[in-house]
């Protein structure tokens, strides 16, 4: 939110880019977790073998199958899990010509049979709960669902087999990608302006360094960083109580448009610290026979509540209050740091030590890289700088030196 | 006096360089010969707010002086690095005989620009857990024989330097 305090100019100006770089310093942490491009377009091509591998197939419930990316990689939020390089990749594989008639434990099947008639799959594959997992020792693993169509459903839904395989349940991961997408375009109005202005830190026309990637807006960083908390934070605990991502990318998402809507930003790290602030508002709870219930709707399709298993397992409520207590403290802490040391400490703690010392790598390379490419220059105001201003001093070659005080 | 072609700068001109420059804005004084610049440098937006003290006696070596925060405090005892003491906190900062900084060349674009990137360095090494300085540059005490010959030249060139 706007600094609506009074002070010194150059107190505010200095509290205003705090912020926008520790943000872009979130962002490099961001960058860290992603799937890089490479990966990305290995997992893209693999996964559409296999649907080529299932349409392929004489069977006519898989002719004409399609296969997609739903979950984080459809939107883009994966997280590399802790101390391993194996990403997730959630796959659908849409039968259109299933029907609820058919057992959700024989369909699996059939996806399954199709997959191990084929010698580059079958060794590498498992079987999990609900899904096939193709996995690519040290790549990423593939997940893949069955899934029929939801004739109830007016939002093209779909249904996916439940855990017991025994019915199907209703789900819609087009409908929540799209939702998702249409929610992360949203800009705050004061981010919008200072991007048309291209200004990013007040009263000047430079961009401080670093330089932010921009690649991801506001709402995929806070749902990665958000997810990644999680991840170390139940490291110690049971992990079998950790937030579902599901659960963490759903409420980030209403937040974030009611952020957007009742609020004005002119920084990225308040929208995202509001942002995670404001998501309890948006888990229902309702009184049922002396229980509370807890509800948070897929609004993209009817009968899918994210938190079902809260109302059988009451401690899953209550871990995911605790978690979402210690992340909005967490991250709300952050400004209050000084120095870039105290920075990475703080979110060393919450978001793992090697990640952390990548992003920061990532950081002072691009630095030294700039410092060696002769792009350096000091700004009035702003300090170490890549881009062109016009109050600024060029940084010339230098090489410290230096003796020890014996 | 001439240096290498170009006139070199006395003390007051100096002075007079600081006090316009808009990119590094303090309070300076002269006295005699002597140059003294005071100046609170926050070297990015994620930076401690340093107070730095840059001194010049005509003729001699500038020093560059971080009077605050207490460096070696912030680095729990560690040695730090590129320094020419902890205490005060006297900043290496280029390669004397190197032609990095020389007398006819102003402290606004020179030594003032790399007391920013050192400390910059400072906090990722702080960060590093007081190890692996990313800034580069040459430590004497590892290479004691290529440092003497630096002095030697440097005390050549600017006499020897005042302790």
């Amino acid at each position: 939110m706007r600094d609506g305090s009074l002070g010194c100019s150059s107190q505010i100006n200095d509290l205003h880019l705090r912020k926008v770089q520790t943000y872009g310093f979130l962002d490099r942490v961001c960058q860290q977790l992603d799937l890089t491009l490479t990966q990305y377009e290995e997992a893209k091509s693999r996964y559409e073998a296999v649907g080529t591998w299932l349409a392929d197939a004489e069977d006519p419930l898989l002719r004409t199958s399609v296969i997609y990316a739903q979950g984080s990689t459809a939107i883009g939020t994966n997280v590399k899990p802790v101390g391993s390089n194996e990403h997730d990749v959630d796959l659908i594989s849409l039968l259109p010509d299933g029907s609820t008639n058919m057992e959700p434990a024989a369909v699996k099947r059939v996806v399954g049979d199709r997959l191990r008639a084929n010698g580059r799959y079958r060794d590498i594959m498992s079987e999990k709960q609900r899904c096939w997992r193709i996995n690519y020792a040290n790549e990423f693993h593939l997940d893949i669902t069955p899934a029929i169509p939801n004739p109830a459903c007016r939002n093209g839904g779909e249904l996916v087999p439940d855990k017991t395989l025994k019915c199907w349940k209703p789900s819609n991961p087009k409908g929540f990608r799209d939702k998702f997408n249409e929610r992360a375009k949203l800009v705050p109005a004061l981010l919008l302006e200072k991007a048309q202005r291209g200004v990013t830190a007040s009263d000047s026309t430079v961009e401080p360094f670093p330089v932010k990637s921009g690649a991801k807006g506001v709402l995929h960083r806070t749902t990665q960083v958000l997810k990644r908390h999680r991840d170390i934070d139940f490291e110690r605990l049971d992990k079998s109580l950790a937030p579902l991502s599901i659960i963490i990318t759903q409420l980030a998402s209403k937040s974030y448009e009611y952020c957007i809507r009742h609020f004005a930003f002119d920084n990225e790290l308040d929208l995202l610290v509001h942002t995670i602030k404001f998501m309890p508002l948006f888990i229902e709870k309702r009184e049922i026979g002396g229980r509370t219930h807890y509800f948070i709707l897929n609004e993209t399709t009817t009968g899918e509540n994210f938190a079902e298993k809260w109302n059988d397992e009451p401690q899953r409520a209550a871990a995911f209050y605790r978690w979402h207590r210690k992340a909005e403290a967490d991250f709300a802490r952050l400004i209050e740091t000084e120095g870039l040391d105290e920075l990475t400490a703080e979110l060393k703690d919450s978001l793992g030590e090697g990640l952390v010392k990548r992003a920061l790598d990532a950081q002072t390379g691009t630095l030294s890289a700039a410092r060696t490419a002769g792009r350096l220059s000091v700004a009035a105001g702003i300090g170490l700088t890549t881009a062109a201003a016009a109050k600024a001093t060029a940084m010339p070659r230098n090489t410290f030196f230096g003796r020890r005080e014996q | 006096m001439k240096f290498g072609g170009c006139p070199i700068l006395t003390p007051a001109q100096q002075l007079l360089f600081l006090q316009r420059s808009e990119v590094f804005p303090g309070l300076g004084t002269l006295a005699g010969n002597k140059l003294t610049w005071r100046c609170d440098r926050r070297p990015t937006g994620l930076s401690r707010l340093y107070k730095v003290r840059l001194t010049y006696v005509g003729g001699e070596t500038p020093d560059v002086i971080v009077e605050d925060p207490d460096l070696p405090l912030l680095a729990g005892g560690e040695k730090l690095p590129h320094v020419y003491s902890d205490r005060p906190t006297r900043l290496c900062l280029y390669l004397p005989g190197n032609k990095e900084w020389e007398p006819h060349q102003r402290f606004d674009q020179t030594l003032l620009p790399w007391t920013d990137l050192w400390l910059t360095y400072f906090e990722d090494w702080l960060a590093r857990g007081c190890t692996d300085w990313q800034g580069g540059g040459e430590h004497p005490d590892e290479n004691e024989n290529a440092s003497r010959r630096e002095r030697r030249r440097f005390e050549a060139k600017y006499g020897r330097r005042r302790r």
